[in-house]
Order: structure tokens, then sequence, then C-alpha cells
């Protein structure tokens, strides 16, 4: 046994590891890298033409399963097992939906996807729609972002000119198209149901599952709904195997992934690391450390719980399984650092009311908690108004909200509130106490 | 499947909810946003529960068992669940007694009731509420929201007929979901997201014909009934549950009173006719009962006027003058009830007379193919409509649209209807497939129909037949069929367009008829006018095995036939005339042939043009106020319940037979609603008093059915339409008329041109010798040619001819205007 462990290659679980490869964003920040000449020069719509010519549909599935991909979205589901979930097919029509509507704060990775390197995702969904005999691939693409939108619609456009999206590509018989839709500017539009409503025309409220998407999902057909980046991903598992996916990070998290780092760091951006690195070596080596004294950060989107700006928290290695060790969640992946001189009450009110603005108001919880009385506590806490027992009544509401929504919009507005509470307890009290917060509000731009 | 609800273990079937088996045990859950018939969709989140499940270990196949016990582990779901929208499963605990979900519950009503404004005590659902129930119930008594409430309007008039007060609004989505899924008519949204969330319409006004059922379903007091609105409080008002007269489709209804005076009315549950729903016409057409111009006692003309008197001295005047008159005719209408039709007969039996009612179609309403029920219809797989359902008897058109959800309409449970039936979703596809609509003009089913047939007005029996042919295999008998041009309005299209409908497109319909067994077709008033065409009809039924659904026109005309009836006309035919709500003296023959009566009694609710003409005037009850049974069109038996209104010494025609009876010396059969029963028993085997409040659908209904041939209209131009609205009253009946529009002559824009008339004018015009006032409206729907007037109990309908020369400018009847949120208005005035 313990020959076996080791014989087996250590995992990377470094960008420092020499054997690391930088795949989904390697072509991101390159000139004209989104036009199909370039993409075909490097290596292009080889992973699609190998898997539509050399591989049976179920032959993909189980190459993505063998990788261990997760769901990039923030839920982290095995993605391979939620497209092996699509029923046989049946004469129907059948999609694979991409999720493109990125707008937790703090994620920004699928932008430059879409806006720099849009064949990459066109050839995704290629493979996708292959694996699970969808003939339509529709990307519903967040309405702010106009570039990639630009981008997106040419890089298809070009592509389906060049014989790459149309009928029997490659001479295999399989066809396919996308489609593109824009959202417009609804937070709960990136919940899989809601975005099927919206993506269908109907009023953008998420449905009721079961009948889960495989079963029934646009317009009561078989759909599979991805991520951007679990898409992406898929074309670097076909083209060098899952093996090489698998030799990247933890047991529970394999592969390569995107983390994005915004607030108070020196080098901001979209980051691609193996799974398993730590949030140390994504700030300081990357990053390039804090530009001033930090207290806290986000470890995934705004929605996930806030972890305190010491070694324990940034020697945590970002996977799913060493977050969730830590109490908070891996999300998207967008880390977001808050600097000390903040009022942490202020920056969560911030928070409170995106959450109470993108309630869609389809359960009561959400539409009079979250989108009505929360954000009222929070007003009142930040305008020095706050008595005595209010964070208590805050501590309470948030435990009779999470888990009574329909969706899970709810529970997501309120973990970050109980972490903030949980971390920073005093901040909370000082200003209750002394009317005005301990870190008062300084100008907002640096000089 | 075995589940527990707390102590009780039960077995329901798969695919059950959990919070029908929590109702099925006998346990209760707060719930705002499920309601019976409709979707389940887990918004208000107060069903919450504590619900936990037994799990197969997935290696073996086995249950995985309890260490301590050996009995299947339960396993906890780890939220607690919304009963509503959770599916029951085998071994399923439901605990709704413990702290989980307690506190669960608790604080879901605290979120519903911080925007709720503190309204109970003005509000006309305070008493009849079900957040005000719930939240004694299951609230906390003490609120910790110390914030100001949202404010929004108080008073926004969604329509003349509806108040929306969205502070109160609780967001649990029934209103929005009643549209899109019992009548389909997508007219009301919510509006915005969050918490600034509201319903609201885009266009003005709730263009349906069933918008009234959502004051029913509200669970609070947002949406208003608003021809009730501040009228009364719940516990004041005395609650009649009776059925409707207003149509032939016997809908349940419950009458609210109070002092006298029917202040509204709300569906009540008919389990096999109208579910939880009335059209618009049922529910706002009462306004006329309370009208301050009905008759309250007899009136005798002496001397050129009218002078009141007692029943005792006008049925001694009518009797008096009847001792030197033969051959009375009596004549009822098609709403009364058995208990009248039977005093009818008795008295023309004993006067020598003979009895008849109006209208009465050419051909009989009992079908002689196997007749539907509105279940067969809800459950069919192919249906042919040749009618305008949504107007003649709006039941069936929701009844048709239960069809298209592809769902069997759900049977009762021990409590009553599933509250969260799984089978329904939001926004399911409808099987229009199943669907064909013929019709002479653009009708409101055609837009949920796989096939639609616009044919030829008045050419009914030539698509029958056309249909028929197909049927037994001549279709080369098609080709050749001539159109009888006496028949129809001739437009010179050639076959196909005067049917409407190719010979693939009637093979294709035939074919959907014979290959399903539960095919029923559905025909109206213009089938019924033509012994032919309903004739034919039947036959293609009996041909292709489908059943047929004839749509009767009125309350009881169905239930006439089982009273003998007379042949000929009696209002041409007879020498004295005792009419019952009838109203012929709009048309010219009639005022000539009064001059040769020696009697006219007219028994009606209003001074008509008929009771103006009089020698005895009697004042009528209204359905409302009527003890007695009709029978709708499946031929179900239903009960009428007297409601309690102030109409003077109104009665009902028995009441008139007693009253006639006594000054003759004579007790006549069906001279009270019990002696007329008694001879009914006869007749039906059955005693009616006998009758549940669901009524019966007997197997074999005695039938009897002289038809009055058509009146034979050589040149038509205008089809006779049915309305939901009852057009005697439509001018008593404010809010509808203003909701609705007045009685309209509908006419394409380039006819009106033609014939200088104008929309929106007000015009008398003689349409086949009767006098209409009706308003001109343009609609490019209506084919050139062709005009559109409403039918009345005296001109029912078919075709005729509207004399466009003869319209003359009609001065506005006075209308007081009618106080609404959305202002002041005033009704356009037709018949």
């Amino acid at each position: 046994m313990s020959d076996a462990v080791a014989d087996k290659p250590q995992a990377i679980t470094s960008r420092h590891d020499a054997r690391y490869k930088v795949t989904l964003y390697e072509h991101v920040g390159i000139d004209n890298a989104w036009t199909l000449d370039y993409y075909l020069e490097h290596e292009g719509y080889q992973a699609a033409k190998k898997a539509l010519t050399t591989m049976q549909p179920d032959d993909v599935v189980n190459e993505v399963k063998k990788s261990g991909l997760r769901g990039r979205g923030g839920a982290g589901f095995p993605t391979g097992v939620k497209w092996s979930f699509m029923p046989k097919p049946d004469g129907r029509q059948r999609f694979i939906l991409c999720n493109g509507d990125e707008s937790e704060p703090g994620s920004f990775k699928d932008r430059y996807i879409l806006e720099d390197d849009p064949h990459q995702l066109v050839e995704g969904l290629m493979i996708a729609g292959y694996a699970m005999s969808a003939t339509i691939g529709i990307v519903y693409i967040r309405g702010e972002y106009h570039l990639g939108y630009d981008r997106l619609v040419s890089a298809i456009k070009d592509a389906r000119a060049a014989g790459y999206l149309g009928k029997d590509i490659f001479g295999s018989g399989f066809d396919f198209d996308i489609i593109v839709h824009r959202g417009a500017g609804a937070y709960i539009c990136g919940e899989e149901t809601a975005l099927m409503n919206s993506f269908e025309g109907l009023r953008g409220n998420p449905r009721m599952k079961p009948p889960f998407p495989a079963q029934a999902g646009v317009y009561g057909r078989p759909t599979t709904i991805n991520n951007v980046t679990s898409i992406t991903s898929a074309v670097h598992i076909i083209k060098h195997g899952a093996e090489w996916f698998a030799s990247m990070g933890t047991d529970d998290s394999k592969g390569t992934k995107l983390y994005q780092v915004s607030g108070c760091v020196n080098r901001p951006g979209v980051y691609e690391m193996p799974m398993g690195a730590t949030f140390g070596e994504l700030i300081y080596d990357f990053a390039g450390g804090p530009s001033e004294d930090a207290k806290a950060f986000i470890p995934g989107g705004s929605s996930t719980p806030l972890m305190p700006f010491t070694d324990e928290y940034l020697s945590a290695p970002m996977s799913y399984d060493g977050i969730a060790k830590k109490g908070s969640m891996l999300g998207t992946g967008g880390v977001i650092v808050i600097p000390k001189e903040k009022c942490l009450v202020n920056f969560m009110w911030n928070c409170v009311r995106f959450y109470a603005h993108e309630s869609c108001g389809k359960c009561t919880p959400c539409r009079e908690g979250v989108a009505t009385w929360m954000p009222k506590m929070f007003q009142k806490l930040v305008m020095g108004r706050g008595e005595p027992g209010d964070l208590e009544l805050i501590e309470n509401m948030s435990n009779n909200i999470k888990g009574t929504g329909f969706c899970v919009h709810a529970d997501a507005a309120m973990w970050p509130i109980d972490a903030s509470i949980k971390y920073f307890r005093d901040e909370y009290e000082y200003l209750i106490a002394n009317g005005v917060s301990k870190y008062p509000r300084t100008t907002w731009w640096k000089d | 499947m075995k589940v527990i609800v707390n102590d009780r273990e039960l077995d329901l079937p798969p695919g059950t909810s959990a919070i029908d088996a929590v109702f099925q045990a006998g346990y209760d859950v707060p719930y705002f946003c499920s309601q019976e018939y409709m979707s389940p969709i887990g918004a208000c989140r107060l069903c919450l529960a504590k619900v936990g499940a037994p799990r197969k270990d997935r290696a073996t196949g086995e249950w995985i068992l309890d260490e301590e016990t050996g009995e299947p582990k339960v396993f906890w779901f780890p939220k607690p669940m919304a009963t509503c929208t959770t599916a029951v499963m085998e071994g399923m605990v439901i605990d709704t007694k413990c702290q989980e979900t307690k506190n669960a519950q608790k604080s879901m009503m605290e979120f519903t009731l911080i925007n709720h404004p503190l309204d109970c005590p003005v509000c006309d659902k305070g008493g009849a509420c079900e957040l005000q129930d719930r939240a004694y119930e299951y609230g906390e008594g003490v609120s910790r929201f110390d914030f100001d409430k949202r404010h929004q309007e108080k008073h926004h008039a969604l329509s003349p007929l509806i108040t929306l007060d969205r502070e109160r609004c609780i967001h649990c989505k029934r209103c929005v979901r009643y549209f899109e899924e019992i009548p389909g008519d997508e007219v009301l949204d919510f509006i915005e997201r969050g918490g600034h969330t509201y319903i609201g319409t885009l266009d003005d006004g709730l263009p349906s014909n069933f918008t009234g059922n959502i004051t029913d379903i509200c669970p609070v007091g947002a949406l208003l009934d608003a021809t009730s609105r501040f009228r009364g409080r719940n516990w004041e008002y005395r609650h009649t549950r009776t059925t409707s007269t207003d149509d032939s489709s016997g809908s349940a209804i419950m009458v609210d009173s109070r002092t006298g005076r029917i202040e509204r009315i709300k569906a009540a549950r008919h389990t096999r006719i109208n579910h939880d729903w009335i059209d618009d016409g049922t529910r706002f057409g009462h306004e006329y009962a309370d009208a301050e111009d009905r008759l309250k006692t007899p009136l005798i003309k002496k001397d050129g006027t009218f002078q009141e008197a007692t029943w005792e001295e006008a049925s001694a005047f009518i009797s008096d003058k009847l001792q030197a008159t033969k051959n009375v005719g009596v004549a009822i209408r098609a709403d009364a009830t058995l208990e009248e039709a039977v005093g009818a007969a008795a008295l023309a039996d004993h006067l020598h007379g003979t009895y008849d009612y109006y209208p009465k179609t050419p051909a009989a309403i009992t079908p002689s193919a196997t007749p539907a029920t509105l279940d067969d219809v809800a459950t069919s797989n192919a249906l042919f409509v040749l009618a305008d359902v949504t107007e003649e008897v709006p039941i069936v058109d929701l009844r048709i649209k239960d069809a298209l959800k592809g769902v069997t309409p759900p049977e009762p449970m021990a409590h009553g209807i599933p509250i969260a039936d799984l089978r329904l979703k939001e926004h399911m596809p409808k099987k229009t497939a199943i669907l064909s609509v013929a019709a002479p003009y653009q009708v409101d089913l055609m837009k949920y129909a796989g096939r639609t047939i616009t044919y030829s007005a008045g050419h009914e029996a030539a698509l029958l037949r056309a249909l028929l042919a197909t049927a037994k295999g001549n279709t080369a008998d098609v080709d050749g069929l001539s159109i009888d041009q006496n028949l129809g309005i001739d437009q010179n299209l050639g076959i196909d367009h005067e049917l409407g409908i190719d010979q693939d497109g009637l093979s294709a319909l035939v074919k959907q008829l014979q290959d399903n067994d539960d095919a029923v077709i559905v025909y109206g008033g213009w089938v019924l006018a033509s012994a032919e065409a309903s004739e034919l009809a039947n036959q293609l039924a009996k041909v292709t095995g489908s059943k047929v659904l004839p749509l009767a026109p009125m309350a009881n005309s169905r239930g006439l036939e089982v009273i003998e009836t007379a042949t000929g006309d009696v209002l041409e035919d007879a020498s004295a005339l005792i009419l019952s709500n009838l109203n012929p003296a709009r048309a010219s023959h009639f005022v000539n042939h009064r001059k040769t009566l020696d009697l006219l009694v007219v028994h009606d609710t209003f001074m008509t043009e008929t009771a103006e003409l009089a020698d005895v005037v009697l004042p009528a009850k209204t359905g409302y106020e009527k003890e007695g049974t009709v029978v709708n069109l499946e031929g179900r038996i239903l009960p009428l319940n007297a409601v309690p209104v102030d109409s003077g010494t109104s009665e009902d025609f028995t009441g008139l037979v007693k009253a006639l009876g006594d000054a003759m010396g004579t007790r006549l059969a069906g001279r009270s609603v019990r002696s007329a029963r008694r001879a009914l028993k006869e007749t039906l085997g059955f005693d009616l008093a006998d009758l549940p409040s669901e009524g019966m659908l007997p197997e074999n209904l005695p039938t009897q059915h002289h038809g009055r041939p058509a009146s034979s209209e050589k040149s038509a131009n205008a089809v006779i339409v049915p309305t939901m609205s009852r057009p005697e009253y439509l001018s008593r009946n404010p809010r509808l008329q203003i909701a609705q529009g007045a009685l309209a002559l509908r006419v394409n824009p380039a006819d009106a041109h033609k014939h200088g008339l104008t929309a929106h004018e007000r015009v008398k015009i003689d349409v086949s010798g009767v006098t209409r006032r009706l308003v001109i409206k343009t609609d490019e729907r209506v084919p050139a040619g062709v005009s559109l007037v409403p039918a009345i109990a005296e001109q029912p309908c078919g075709l005729a001819r509207v004399d466009f020369a003869s319209a003359r400018p009609d001065p506005v009847m006075p209308v007081p205007p009618v106080q609404t949120d959305a202002g002041t208005m005033t009704a356009e005035v037709g018949d």
C-alpha cells in the first residue's frame, strides 16, 4: 500500500510546481486571441475533432467523470456525473446550456474567456453537446458583458462559416449550433432554473425541482447546465486526458481552476492555479500581497462566509474540502481581501443591499427577510441608531431565513452575515454601543 | 405508500403531496400559495415541516436499519421541507408538532406579516381571511419589526369589477397562476422584484371572462369584488348555496345576502361541474336583483294606467277575464324551474289551454347519441367544438382547458380536493392538438385549438354533412355537396372556403374522433337552431364513437324537455296569454297581435315593453330567490335554494299558480314547490326533496321534444351569437356592463362604413322583425357581409337579417354613473 503511494507521482497543488501548465487562460490577454485564425494556429478545435471522430458520447462522459472535474459555478457538483443524468436520447430536442451570467460579486473569471478566448467555449460546448447528444447549445451571457457578447457572437459566426458548427461536423454525423442569449441584469438568473425561465422569456424566478433540468429543462426538454469554466475545462480534459487533469489538485478537488483576487491587493486579477494551492500562495505570490493591512477575506465570491486574514486561514488549501473544513466554501474562487481600516458592518451593509436588490420576491423569507427586514436592520446599525438586542435579532432572523427559502439565494445572503458576526462581533457591538463605527468612513478612493 | 404523520399511519398512493398526507391524517399546517385545482409552487413557505424518510443501501438494496430498534432508520432532511412540493415516499415521516416545525412556521408567519397592513377592522376579508385565521393559530402575536411597512397603492382598479389593495398582497401568486392555468388568459403577473414585487397588468383591465375567481382565491383582502366592497362584514352575510340560473352549466354559487339584498356571489365548489370557478356573468350579474325599479306588487291596468293591487285582487281579476276566454296560452322562460313548469302545465291544462316555454330550439337538447358529462369533456383526448363556448356556457370552456392540461381532474380525498396536486406544474404545455374549434367567426377558444375551422355562417349542417360523409368513407360525396343557398350566408367562396376546411382537414378531424374512445363533440345554439344539423351532429358522434354535449340555451332548457310540451307557437296562436319573464313586444308583429288578445298577463321582475301592454302585471322572483330544481346541460338535476331578497310580494310561477287556483277555486298541481315535486315524483321516479346538494345525474331522464321550427330567414346577413352575461338584465348590472361593454352589433369596419354606421353609436335597429337597441362595434375579426347580434330569449342563436336601413339613433337611456376605483364611470347602454 505504502509502495503504491510512493510510486504515484505527487499531485500538483501549486502553480510553482514545474509540471504545472496554464491551459484555460493560456491565450487570455493576447491580441487577436479571439480570432478563429489565432485559435486554429494554437491547436484549436483539435479536442472537439478528437471527441467527435474517435470517441463515443459515453466515452466523453466517462473521461470527464474520470478527470474528477467539479462544477466551477460554485456548487461544485461533479460535472461528469451531471452529464450522465441526461436520459437516453428519445427523439426530443436536448440542450446544453452554458451559464455565462457571472454575477457573483468578486467573480470575473468567465469574462476574460468570453472576451479573449471565445472559441474555447464554442469548442467546449461542442464536446459537451456531443457527449450528451444535445444538438443545440445555449449561452446565457450576462447582459453587461458587451464585449464578451460581441466576441462570442463573431466567434460563433466564424466557426459556423468554417464548418465547425452546423451539420455533420468533422464528418461525424453530429449536428451542433449555438444560440446566445443576453441576460437583463438579474443576479438570480444565474440560478439554473431561474436562468431557464429567463431564457424562455418568463419571469426570472427559480423553478421547482424535481423535475430536474435533465428530465425537463428548457421548454420541458432534457437540458444540462454548466458554468463557462466547467465547459472550457472539458476541452483540456479531452485534449490532455483525464489523467493529466486528475494529476492536479487534492483527493476531492481535481484539476486546475481560475481564482480571482480583488480588494486591497497590489495585483488584483484572475490567476489560474491547480486546486489545492493555498490562499497565501494566491494572495502573496501572485496578487502581490495586500496593499494595506487586511483583516479578513472572502474566499469564493460574496455569498461565501468570510474568513479572518490570519495564517491559519491563509494556509488553507483552496479545494472544496479544504475550505469547508475552515467553515466556508470555495464558491467561484472569487477572493476579496478586506482592509483593516474599513468598517465591516458597513461592508456587510453593502452585501446585504446587494442581496436585497437581487431577491426575486418569489418566496416569503427572501422577499420579506432578505429583501426587506435585513437591509432595514443594517441601515439602522450603520446610521448609528442600533440598540441592544439588534444583533441578536439579526442572528435570529438569519437563523429563520436559512434553510427555509425556495432557492439558495436566501441562504447565500445569510452566510456572510453569520460569519461577519462570528469573527467581528466586536465591530458590531462597538457600533451599537457608540453610534459610530470603530473604523469611521474615510474617502473611498486612495490618493 | 406507508406514510407516518406524527402518530398516525396512512396508506397513500404515490405522487400524493406531503401536505395532503398531513391533512388526510387530520393534522394541519398553514399554507397560502397552494390552491385546489392549481399547481403547487412552494412560494409562501408556511407549510414547512420536519420530514424524514428511510433510505435503501445502494449496494444491497435493503433498507438501512436502526441499530437499536431494528426498524428502517429515518433520515431527517437537513432542512424543513415545504410539504406542498414534497411528494410522499415509502416510509416517510412527517412531524408537524415538533419544535423545529413550529419555529419554521412561526418565523414564516412573522415574515408574512411584517409588510401586511393592520387593516383587519376595515378589511372586507376580515372574518373570512386565511391570513387572519392562520396568524391566530400560528403567529406570535407580537411584532419585532419596528420599521415602516411597505406603502403601495390601496385602491387599484384592476378592472371595473376588481379592486386590488397592493399593501395587503402577500405574493402567494394564486391569482397569477389562476389566469395562466385555469382560463389560460395570461393577463396578470408580478412586476418588479424582491420587496418591491407587486401584482399588475400591462394593458388596461383584465380581458377575460373569468376574472372574478381571483377574488375568491385571494387568501387576504387584496383582491376584492368591486360590487361588494365595503358593503358588509363576513359574519353579517347570510350564505346561501344554490345553483346559478345564468347559463345552462348549473354552476354552484354561494350567494351572500344581507338585510334583503344580494351583496355578492362567490363560486361554490361543485366537483363535477365548475370546481371552484364561475364566469364573470354569473358572479357580477346579480345587481339587477336589487334594482330600484323592480316590480314589487301586482299591477292592474284600469283606464289605461296601472294601479297597485294585491295578489288576491289581481288573480280575481284574471280569473274573471279567463272565464270568457278560450284558447289560453301559458308561456314561461326556459330558466324556470321544473316545479314552475309543472305549475304552468297544470294551469294550462285546467284552462284547456296550451303551455309552452321560450326559447325552444328546433332540435331537442337531449341528444340521441351518447351524452357526455363535463368530466367526459375534461378527460377527453379529442374534442370537436362547434360553438362559441366561452360566451355560451363559459364553464364548458374551462373544462375544455382542463382537458388541454393532459391531467385528469383530481379526485376528492377524505379531506377534500388535494391541496397540492403534484401532477400540475406552472407553465405546463397545453395539448392544443386535441382540440378542434369551428365557428362562423374568430372565437376566443380558437387561441387554444390545434385546428380551427371558420365556416361561413349558417353552414353548420353542410360542415357536419361533409364530416359525416368523410366518416362513412364517402369522401367523393363531399366534393359534390351542394350548399343550400337559403340555409346560410353565401359568400361565393367555393366549397372549401364555405366550410372553412378542406378534405384533408375533414379526414384528419374524423380520424381523431374515431381513434379516441373518449372523443366528445360539443355543439351549441347554431347547431340546435337546425333540426338537421343537430341530427347530423348526433349521427357523426354515433359513427365515430364519440359522445356529444349540446349547450342548452338556458338554465333549465334541458329540464323542460322532461315536462310534456305543446306544438306550435303559443305566442302566435293563443287568444289570451299568461307570460312569465318573456318580452315578445319588441317584435312588431306581437304588438299587432296584442290587439286581438282578450287578456295579457305578464309575470316579470321589471316593467318590460310587454308588461307595458299587459292587462295585469305580476311581480316575479329572480333565479336567486326561487326554490326548485333545474337540469343542467349534462342532464344533472340540481337544486335551487332561495336567497332572502327583499322583493315585495314577488312570487315565482308556482306562487302565481296558487293565487290563480285559489281565485278559481281549485287546487292545481304545482301550486307550491312541494306539490310540484309530488307530481314530478311520478315522472322522475324519485323525490326531488331528497336531492343531494351536488345534485344527481340520472341515467335516463324522460324527455319529450316538440321542436318549434326555426323562423326561416331567407336572406340572412347576421348571426345571432351567445353572450356570457344575461342580455335582459345587463343594463341593470351597471358594473358588469362597464366591464363587458353594452350589447353590441358587431360588424366588419367595411360594412359599418357601407351602411353609414360609426363605432360606439347607439342605434335602434330591426333584426328579423325584433327591434333591438344595440351599440355599434367594429371588429376586424367579423367576416365581411356578416354581422353579429347578441342572442336574447325571444331571439335565440341562429341566423337573422339586420335591416340596416331601419337603424335610428337611440336616445341615451339614463343609467346612473358608477363610482369605481378607476373613477366615475357610465355604462354604454344597449337593449
